[in-house]
Parts: C-alpha cells; structure tokens; sequence
C-alpha cells in the first residue's frame, strides 16, 4: 500500500508551506565587459513555518545520550506501567472512511469537462477526481512525473532539510508514525503491529512488524530504531534539526527485535510527535559513522548518497542530478517470501523532475511532460484558464495552514508601543490586498492559529480594516506627531527628534514586493516612511535572526500541534524575531504542553492568540492557498492544510486510472 | 620569452592568493552562513544554541576568515578543493558533473557567434553606412534589446508547445531524456536536440555587440595610411579588408577573445535556469545563496585560472599578430 | 588652447553626420523628459494656489522633503484633485499633462469621473493607458516617463567611472609598460576574478540605506576591466607608431601623448564596450534593486517593469514599451558612439583640410 507519509514532516509546518514559494525569482546582476544583462536565478522561500514543539526552559543536557542513561527490565516497565492502546491504522483506510462521509458532487467526466473558475467547480473536481481507486481500478504499472523546483542536498534521512528532501524521502524511507488529513497522528499500520502509551505519559511502547526489510533484504527491526536514535543525540553528527524533540527523551531502547520503547522526560502532549523521527539501517551505519560523524565525507558515505538504503515503499533507480530523480516501486516492501504483505504502492515509477522556471514547469505541464505542479496564484488566475492548458490538465485549490504578516521589531523606537503596532495594522489597505495583489484567493488572516482549527478557540478574530483616522489618532495618541513640520510625524526620544522613517525587508519576491509597496503608500498618507528594502533569502533570515531590522514581510506555516508556534512568541526564543515578550503568553504555552486534555489545551491556546492579536507584534495579513496543477490522467489528490502530499497517505493516494 | 613565461607564471600565484583572499573574505562577510540557509529551509525544526555552536565548529564555521582561509589553502596544496557543506559531495565532483555541460552550450556558442560575427563585422564595415548595413545593424541591436528571458519563453512555445508533434519539435527542458545506458548515437542526437535552444538563447545576445566591436576596429583600421595606399592601387574593398586591415584588428580581438575565454566555463545563469541545463551558472549561482563557502572557492580559483590563462595568452599573442608589441 | 580648437573642430565635424546628430538628439530628449518628468506624468499639481499661497508639490516627485507640509497638515493623503476643491474652493492647480503616478496605481474618482486602473492582465494599452498598466495597476507610461532618469544617470555616471577607471589603468599599463604594466594588470586581473554576486551581497550587510548612487557606483567599480584590457591592447600597439615617435620627439609629455596622440586612434574598440554599457546598466540596476540593492521600491526604472513581465509573459506591454526604449537608447548611444569616433579622428581631420 502506498500510503507512506513523509514521517519526516510530521512535525509542525510542512514543506508544502514553502514549496509555493520555490519560485521567488531573483536578479543577480553579472556586469560584463560592456553587456551586463540581468540575470534570474530561484530563491528558496524564506523560513515560514515555525518550530518544532517542547523547548522547555529546562536545562537541557547536550549529551543525553543512552549510555548515560539506563533503561530498566521489559518486565519491571510492563509490571509498573499501565498500558493504554494508541490507535494504528492504516492510513489509506482512513482516507477511504473519510471520503466515504464525503456527498459525491459528480462524476469523473463532469469534472473532467470543468474549468475551475469557481468554488462549486473546485469542490466538484476534488469530490470526483480525489477519490481513491476501487479494487483494479488503478494502473499500477503506471509512472507519474513530479515536479520539483530543487535538487537534492542529501539522501540520508536524518540530515534531510529541503522541501525537495522531503518529497522524496518521504517515499524511500521508513517510518512508525503518521497523521492523517485532520492531521491527527497515529502508528502505521504497515510498520507497526501495536502503539502504546503508560498511563503517566512517561513512555510509549511500539511492536514492530516481523515482515519489513531494507531494500538490501536485511531486516528492519527495532534495534535500527535505537540506533538512529543514538546516531541522532550524539554530539559529533552534525543533524540540522531532527534532534528537536528527539532531545525531549531520555532514551530510546530495543528490548528486541521488535519491541522498542521510548523514555519521555515529561508527559508532555507533544511527546506524540517526538517519537517520530527518521530512521536509519544500522548495519549500515554502524561500522562507518564513529569514524566519519560528518556521515558524509568518508568514501563508504559518500557512496551511501549515491545509493542510499530505502526502509520505504520506494528506491532511488537512478538520479541525474540537476535534471531528475527516478524513484522505483521496491518489491520487497509489499512481497516478503513470496506472500503479498502489504497493498503495492500504486505507481510502478514515480520520476521527479527538476525545474526551476515557473513559466518552463508550466509549459513541461500543458505539453505533458509532468503530471502535476504548485502554481503561482498569477498562473492560477491568468495562466491557466485557456483551452490549451485544458487540454491535458485541470487543477485544485484548498486552504493551507500558511499565513503571511508584517513582523514589527518591538526592540525599536518605533514599534515598542503597542498603539503604533495598531496604527499599522489599520493604516494598511487589507481589503485592496487581498482583491488587487491576492486576487480574491486567500482569506484574510487575523491570528496565530487558523480558524475553525482547535486550538484557534471558538471566538473568531475580526481581522483589521483600513482606518485612517483611527491610525492617525493612535499615532498622535503614542507622541507621533508632526513636530518640525515637513510633513512627517517625528517624536522626541532622548532630546533628538526622530522621525518615523523605517526600513520594511522583504524577500526578492514580486508578489510580496507589492504588497509591502501597499504599505508603504499607505503609510504615506499618514505622514509615515518605510522604505521597501528587497533582501536576498539568506540574508533576510541572518537580519531577522539578529534582530537587525525595523519591520519585515513574513510568513509561517502552522504546526501539527500548536506547541510549535512558542518559538515564535516566547520571550528570548530564538524565532521570536519580533523580541515580544509577555509572561501570560510564556506561562500559558508552558502549560498548555503538559496539558494532556485537549479541550482545556485548546482554551490555553485561545487564550494566547487573544493576548497577541490585542498587543500585534505581527499585523497579519492572510492565509495562503494552496493551488496545483494536475494532469487529467491524475487522480487521488485530497488536501489537508498542509497540501495534498504531506500527510499520511498524501502522495501515496495518487493513482492513475488503468486505460480502458 | 622563457624568462618572461616564468615570471608571469609566478607574478600568476600572487594574483591568484590575493583573488582567493578577496573572494574568501567578501564570501564570509556576506550575511549569513551555510548553516543559517539549512536552518531558513528547514522549518519545521528548530536548532538550539547549543545545536548551532556544534554544527559551527564541525563546519569550521567558528574560525575568523584568515584561519578559515589558511586551512582552505593548505587543503587546496596537499589537492583537496574540500566538500560541499550543502551538497555533501566532494567539489571537485561537483564541478566535473558541471563542467561538460556548460561547456557544450557555452563553446557552441561561442563558436557560433564567432563564425556570425567576423563575416557580420566585416560585411558590416564594408558596407558602412549603406541602407541594407544600416538595416542589418538595426536587427542586431534590437535583438541585443530583446531580453533573454522574454526569447527563451517564446522559442519553448514555439517549438516544444506548439509543434508538437511535427519535425520542428524541440525539447522544452533539461538536457537528455534517455538513459545512460542507451547507444552513443541516440544520446549524441538527444543532447544535440536540447542544446539547440539554449545555445540560441545564448548566441543572439552577444551577436550584436561583437558584431559592432568587429566593425568598430576594421573601420578604423580602414583608415590607416597603407589601407589608402592599397585602395589606391586599385584594390576591391574586400580584398582591402582582408588582406590589409583586418589583421590590424587582431590585437582588440585577441583581448576580447582572452576576456571571454573564463565566461566559456561560467555558464550564464539565466538560461541554464530556464532550461534546467545542469551547468555552472546555477551551481555557482546556487552555491553563493546558500553560502558554501568550499564551493564558491572552488569556482572562484577555476575561473580565476582561466581568466589570468586568458590574459596570458592574449598577452603572448599580442606579439604575434603585431611585431611591434612586445610582451618583454 | 589647442585642446580647445581640438573639441569645436570635433563639434564641427560631429554635426555633419545627421544620424549621429539625431540620436544625440534623442539623448537631449530624453534628458528633457528626465527633468520635466513630473510635469508629464503624475498626480501632484505642478503649479497650485491654495489658502492664499503657491506651491509646486510636483517637485516631490524629486525629492520627498520638496512636499510642501501643509498638505500632509491638512490630512489631503495623497490625493490633491478633490481636495483642492473641497478644502479650499477658490483654489486652483495645473495639472501634469497626463494624470497618472509612477508608483501607485491611481483609485476610482481620484480625477473625478475617471475609473480604477485595471491591475493584472487587464491592464490592455488603451486610450486612458497608452502603454498598459502593470500588476499592480501602476500606469506603463508614467513609470517609463519617471524611470528616464534612472535610465539616463545610471548609464552615464555609472559607465563614466568605468570608462574613466578603465582607460586610465589601461593607458598607464599600456603605455609605460613594465612594472607598471605588470601592477596595473594585476589588480585589473584580481578585479575580474572577484563574483560580482558575492561582492553585493557583501556589501548589502555594511550598507543600511542603499540608494540609486551605491548602485551606480557597484556597476562603475567592478565594470571597467573590460575597456582596461582594451585600451591597454591598443597602447601597446600603437605607442610604437610613427607619429607618437615624432611626437615624443618634438619634446610633448607622456600625458599629452597618451590623451592627444594614441587614445583618439585607439577610441574604436574601447568604445563600443562603454556604449554598450550605458544601456546594458539599466537592466543592471533593474538586477540590483531586486537584490536590495538600490532605490528602495516602487522604483520607476525601466528594468524593473521588464522584471514584472518574468511572471507573466500574457502582458506583452511590459515586455515591448521598455524594450523598445531601450532598444532605442542602445542605438542611439552607438550612433552617438560612432560619431564621436569619427569625429575625433586625428587622420580623418587631416585629410579633411
């Protein structure tokens, strides 16, 4: 069964926030001898998600690792610990069951006859063409042609950190946990044979399937697990970033080959998704890391990234690099002794090709040439609707847990108050945003969490409307007056007068250009500067970092678990570009963690999304669809907010139809 | 000459340190790291202070840029351009599985355009200021006009989108689509047919300027002293051209040709980018986003190779086409 | 006195040539627009009275502090047309001959009865837009109007230093040879070698308020080693020939050899490499200002409404109005170049006389 989910997604934000935005379009200058032409490279999108879950305020030890730490007797933890059963499911099933509840809007020719020029033809592409195959309905011989904007850095799981990485990954490579469409984890039941929870929260215990191998034939067994786990704490490997949460535990022990259990410091409610973490073939491994901890310079790594080992349902066939990867259906992951263990996976090859042009992947998608593609809201509204992209193809959109705000630096004179922060938020022109730049797309943003989501509360945020007047009088109110009379409001602070002229950063991305260019005229007219400073990704990232700038353009893409979101907000966190700082907020996210009730959670997290949208550290602006391009011989695409691949099944659900 | 090659040859490696020095330390000071792009695309996770400090010192991102410097330059003496800190690979690799690439559009091109431009530049010239040189000229510059990006979109239509189907059809994107494993022959003509657009896009740009460099110096070599000589003598202003004056514009010609020889290598980003041609100019592109210090310097000490090779053999052939030059 | 008999002459002959006499008048025309750019397109009055007093808010279009702040006072928020009118109604303005701003797209009813600026594909060249509007509705031709300035300062100054630079390192390595030679060919060689991506970026963290003169200046510095290795080639060729033996011996200093002697006979090839550039930088500063590095956005320059077309080929008018003007430029400049190759031509005066 294909239903394999990038398990390495599951924390919060997921690439599929970022991957839209591969295409920001950069101009670096080459000035030549007489003939400088403007050159156009891809930018990665800049950071836009947050955080992983629990960085407690506890002191952490950097060395956790498990010789320091001893786990007791299975029979001592099974005698002291009550047992409580986590569901395992099968991920597929659950898509089915979800789609089952779901009216049928109509058939697959009438949706194919639709252009998507409206909500109702949206929802009747997604009701007919997103289902999944009846029993031979499928051509599992088939290949489908993904779209990737970027190459491979790495293929070894746990040093993976592109959006590119991910995608493929998530198909080679292998996994206990996953979360469904609603995003709600749970054990996979391809991997797993049961998943449970000590009463106290302090350790989570897993069975594993005997039938599993690597795609050397060697089986997979708990002790990889372990391994990993020590491979991953150990202070030597330099890990981008898996080792969040993984540090949340004391330890990671196979009493077996197919018994593991995890040592939690603390019942915290995040614990769910600390235990999902990639995993590595120990017998690989294990004779070569300690000597190259890099796990990539010695000759045996280095022919690892060439040929890695897949735990998953797929293998790299071959690879061209900067032109495509081709990944091939591993037999071995549903046939074991010749007895069909698990559902095959419905594409025999699935190749991805790398295209970093925007306009050339939506040419290669009208001619055929790939089967599906994220488009830019431009290609979505004026691209997109001919006849000749008709032809072959047909797209969806749905709503995506990705929002987009302007951060203002409460480090500087200008935004400390919190009257001016408001002044902001009602001096920008929300509603020609979203019409004029957004299109009429996305919906506008008013908060930390996504509406309608369980951790944004019951109350709904009204989200800001351009007033100027008010704007003015709040400025005037915060000492923002026009003191030297040039027409731009200045204030006295420390006998100098200062007038209120700062710098907006942005990423080099048309898009969000006009949309700081917005503000900037609006701000105009109150007598208010800002300088619209377009700023290369990474340098963008080292400023916020800093806390080098004035005010930015930013975006994140919300977590799986709302915990995510505290290294955003809590004082001196290092995500926490903004410098925001309140005690309430750092309290009830502190609480909110060991909360294991999730109703009285969702209150906490209300509460703090109350508390910042009255103090607007950020004046948030919208949440970002999510838009693709799909071949009409595609079918099986169901969007969660984090995109329609990255959730379990996700891009295991694709299929294509067998020919008549 | 020998004393002369061997002092050019050694002034060549002080160049060469103060070009890396430069370029080593301007690359450290651009904001940011390798680490602070990783972390920009990862972001789900979060590295703790701790986290970071050790990737620093495991990247020997630590150490000020003179330290960091010395250790890539006593790497680079024992042969070891180092590894990519994003890529994984080492850079060596890197740039081998670039470089064939590059060179194919790149040196197709140039010699494209220069086979153009000569018999343009000497049309051109001796038809100065004639209605059909005029003309001629009027198409060059306005092709000079035409931005890049604009071109390589229209051809794409034009000949992957629209024709499909038909003989005229080209392929839109990448540089091969059949398997290493398949015949020599098919995968000559496959990467033959991919390069064709590329390798336009790449040609008509500089047509114009050489082009109207070309005549430039013929016309004024026209009017050298001998030229009248020779015209007066009843010589046809073909046979003017060639066999008098154009030998007197070698010397600009040779400058420029050593000033194009690096840009051979160099790869232009904006096609590569739009035909996902896996060449130079997006990995150094690339490279300088996400700050791989190891791979910049290592494009950085090729090109740089290059270029001083380039403005040594202009050098050398400066005395050859004209005896009055001597590089003494 | 004589370098003075040396330019009129020049002049003089310059003239005769009507092509390069048009296209330097087209550069004069340019500048005419460049100067009197908020006259012709905006929507701050050239010329008002209001409460009793005379302003030419125009003239922020120069410069934001020329603003006068008696209308920021009176909370007019951009617009003047209606609140002229309302606020003072014996008022009155003269208008820019086309009611349309470089950097913002103008709103319903801000010209009384005249519509919203279409945004987007809608923005078709039509008779209220001549050249189309841009994504962000933004009038074509009041940012091409506007950005003339960036189009024509940015060719000028910044490849006036590089010429300057180049063809001084290029005439001193050239012409005295030697250790100097091998000096000035170094560092033209290290200056070749440096990544221009990689110097910005470099910068762009020192700089906290780049404007339009940092980018002429990055263009400039790093441009020149080009048209150095050009002049020097043609030093060294012709710092042998007769007539700058004769020269030397008739007792004229190296300076007066090198400027009156070879550089006028060596102009050809250097030329072509300046003329270039000047049109060439404006697509330059387009790249930079996209990289943060350059006037902060909405800029009106020319590249910069070639960039927005990159997303979007469908609106063609982004494409062709910039890439006609400079189509034009290029060619003017060359013919300009031309000319001024010809008419300082030392041989050519000769035998003129």
């Amino acid at each position: 069964m294909p239903s394999f989910v990038s398990q390495m997604t599951v924390r919060a934000s997921a690439p599929s926030g970022w991957v839209g935005m591969w295409a920001a379009v950069v101009c670096a200058a080459v000035v030549a001898a007489g003939c400088g032409r403007s050159e156009k490279g891809r930018l990665v999108a800049e950071p836009e998600a947050p955080a992983t879950p629990a960085t407690t305020a506890e002191a952490r030890p950097s060395v956790p690792a498990e010789a320091a730490f001893e786990p007791p007797p299975l029979e001592a933890l099974d005698r002291d610990a009550t047992w409580i059963d986590r569901p395992v499911k099968d991920a597929l099933a659950v898509l089915r069951e979800q789609q089952a509840k779901e009216p049928v809007l109509g058939t697959v020719a009438e949706a194919l006859a639709l252009k998507n020029d409206s909500a109702t033809a949206n929802a009747t592409i997604l009701s007919a063409l997103g289902r999944l195959p009846e029993e031979g309905q499928a051509d599992l011989e088939a290949r489908i042609d993904r779209h990737v904007a970027g190459d491979l850095g790495s293929t070894n799981p746990i040093l993976i950190s592109s959006s590119a990485e991910f995608d493929i990954l998530g198909l080679t490579g292998f996994g206990l946990f996953s979360y469904d469409r609603t995003l709600e984890p749970f054990a996979n039941a391809e991997t797993v044979v049961s998943w449970q929870t000590s009463a106290d929260g302090l350790y989570d215990k897993v069975v594993m399937r005997d039938d599993l191998v690597w795609s050397d034939g060697r089986p997979i067994t708990a002790h990889d697990i372990a391994f990993t786990y020590r491979v991953i704490m150990d202070p030597r490997v330099p890990v981008p970033a898996v080792r969040s949460g993984t540090d949340q535990m004391k330890g990671v022990h196979a009493y077996d080959d197919r018994t593991v259990v995890f040592f939690h410091k603390e019942p915290l409610a995040t614990n769910v998704w600390n235990i999902n973490f990639p995993v590595l073939p120990k017998h690989v491994y294990e004779g070569t890391w300690e000597k190259d901890p890099t796990l990539k310079d010695s000759p045996e790594h280095v022919a690892l990234e060439e040929k890695p080992v897949a735990g998953g349902p797929y293998e790299i066939l071959s690879r061209k690099r900067g032109q495509e990867i081709v990944l091939r259906r591993r037999e071995s992951w549903s046939r074991v002794n010749d007895r069909l263990v698990r559902e095959q996976p419905y594409f025999k090859d699935i190749r991805f090709r790398i295209i970093e042009d925007p306009n050339t992947a939506l040419l290669a998608l009208t001619s055929g040439e790939i089967d599906e593609m994220i488009l830019q809201p431009e290609q979505w509204t004026t691209q997109t609707v001919d006849d000749n992209y008709d032809r072959l193809n047909t797209k969806a959109t749905a709503p995506e847990w990705v929002s987009f705000h302007f951060a203002w630096n409460i480090g500087t004179p200008f935004f400390a108050d919190r009257r001016v922060r408001r002044a902001m938020s009602y001096a920008f022109d929300h509603d020609r945003m979203l019409e004029k730049i957004c299109l009429g797309l996305y919906e506008p943003c008013a908060g930390n969490f996504p509406p309608g989501s369980w951790m944004a509360g019951p109350k709904k945020l009204e989200p800001y409307k351009q007033d100027l007047d008010k704007a003015e009088a709040l400025l005037d109110e915060a000492g923002w007056t026009d003191h030297d009379n040039d027409g731009i409001r200045d204030k006295d602070i420390d006998g100098r007068l200062v007038p209120f002229e700062f710098t907006l950063l942005v990423n080099q991305h048309p898009f969000r250009i006009a949309i700081c260019t917005l503000l900037k005229e609006n701000l105009e007219q109150i007598g208010v500067i800002a300088n619209v400073r377009p700023v290369e990704v990474t340098a963008l990232q080292e400023m916020m970092q800093k806390k080098s700038f004035q005010a930015c353009f930013s975006g994140w893409g919300s977590g799986t678990d709302p915990d995510s979101s505290e290294n955003i907000w809590k004082t001196g966190e290092m995500r926490n570009y903004c410098g925001y700082s309140n005690p309430e907020v750092d309290r009830l996210f502190a609480e909110g963690r060991r909360e294991l009730d999730r109703s009285r959670r969702a209150e906490k997290y209300a509460r703090i999304q109350e508390i910042l949208y009255e103090d607007q550290p950020y004046t948030w602006l919208f949440w970002r669809n999510s838009f693709y391009g799909f071949s009409k011989s595609l079918r099986g695409y169901a969007f969660s907010p984090r995109g329609p691949y990255h959730y379990s099944p996700g891009s295991g659900s694709l299929w294509k139809p067998r020919a008549e | 000459m020998a004393t002369y090659l061997v002092r050019r040859l050694l002034q060549g490696c002080v160049t060469l340190v103060a070009i890396t020095v430069v370029v080593y330390a301007l690359a450290r000071a651009m904001p940011g790291n390798p680490l602070t792009a990783q972390l920009g695309e990862d972001p789900s996770r979060k590295v703790s202070a701790a986290d970071y400090e050790r990737m620093q010192r495991a990247y020997g991102l630590d150490k000020s840029w003179p330290e960091g410097y010395l250790q890539w330059a006593g790497n680079l003496f024992r042969g070891d351009l180092g590894r990519s800190i994003t890529r994984k690979q080492p850079v060596t690799r890197l740039i081998g599985d670039r470089l064939g690439p590059t060179l194919l559009v790149s040196g197709t091109a140039f010699l494209l355009i220069w086979t153009l431009a000569i018999p343009l530049g000497l049309y051109a010239s001796a038809r100065s200021g004639t209605p059909d040189e005029r003309g001629v000229s009027l198409v060059l510059y306005a092709l000079y006009s035409f931005p890049t990006f604009v071109a390589a979109l229209f051809l794409q239509i034009l000949f992957s989108v629209w024709s499909k189907g038909t003989a005229w059809e080209l392929p839109l994107f990448g540089m091969t689509d059949l398997p290493p494993d398949a015949p020599l022959a098919a995968r000559v003509v496959d990467v033959a047919r991919h390069m064709i657009l590329p390798v336009v896009c790449q040609t008509y740009v500089s047509l114009a300027y050489d082009t109207r460099f070309i005549r430039a110096t013929m016309a004024e070599a026209v009017r050298q002293d001998y030229i009248r000589t020779a015209r007066a003598k009843g010589a046809g202003p073909w046979r003017v051209l060639f066999r008098h004056a154009f030998r007197n514009t070698l010397i600009p010609l040779v400058t420029l040709l050593g000033l194009s020889l690096p840009s051979l290598v160099g790869g232009s980003i904006i096609i590569e980018q739009i035909f996902t041609w896996p060449g130079m100019g997006r990995l150094f592109f690339e490279s300088i986003r996400e700050r791989d210090y190891p791979t910049i310097m290592g494009l950085t000490l090729m090109f740089s190779l290059l270029t001083l090779l380039g403005q040594l053999l202009a050098d050398l052939l400066y005395s050859a086409v004209d005896p009055r030059v001597s590089v003494e | 006195m004589a370098a003075h008999g040396f330019w009129i002459e020049a002049w003089r002959r310059y003239r005769r040539r009507p092509l390069a006499m048009a296209a330097l008048g087209f550069v004069g025309f340019l500048v005419t627009v460049a100067v009197l750019a908020p006259a012709i397109a905006g929507t701050k009055p050239v010329l008002c009275r209001y409460k009793g007093r005379l302003y030419a808010p125009c003239l922020a279009y120069f410069d934001r502090r020329f603003e006068p702040a008696i209308f920021a006072k009176d909370k007019f928020r951009g617009t003047y047309p209606k609140n002229l009118a309302e606020k003072d109604p014996e008022s009155w303005a003269i208008w820019p001959l086309f009611f349309q701003d470089p950097f913002r797209a103008v709103r319903a009813d801000e010209w009384p009865g005249r519509p919203e600026n279409p945004s987007m594909d809608q923005g078709v060249p039509s008779r209220a837009h001549p050249f189309g509007t841009d994504q962000s509705g933004v009038d074509v031709l009041a940012k091409m109007v506007h950005g003339t300035t960036v189009a024509l300062l940015v060719g000028f100054v910044s490849m006036g230093i590089a010429g300057t630079i180049g063809i001084l390192v290029g005439a001193v390595g050239g012409y005295f040879g030697g250790w100097v030679d091998a000096v000035t060919s170094r560092v033209t060689e290290i200056v070749m070698c440096i990544p221009t991506l990689v110097l910005i970026l470099a910068i762009v963290a020192i700089i906290e308020k780049p404007t339009i003169w940092h980018t002429m200046a990055i263009i400039g510095f790093t441009g020149w080693t080009g048209i150095a290795r050009l002049t020097r080639g043609e030093f060294l060729r012709l710092k042998g020939a007769e007539y700058v033996t004769a020269a030397r011996a008739a007792g004229a200093g190296p300076l007066r050899i090198m400027l009156r002697h070879i550089l006028p006979n060596a102009l050809a090839p250097i030329l072509v490499p300046i003329t270039f550039g000047i049109a060439a930088a404006i697509l330059v500063e387009s790249g930079l200002s996209f990289l943060g590095f350059g006037p902060p956005p909405p800029s009106a320059s020319w590249g910069s409404i070639l960039n927005g077309a990159r997303s979007n080929l469908a609106m063609w008018w982004l494409v062709v109005f910039p890439g006609i003007a400079i189509f034009l430029t290029v060619l003017a400049y060359n013919l300009v170049g031309e000319g001024l190759q010809e008419a300082t031509d030392p041989r050519l005066r000769e035998a003129r006389k």
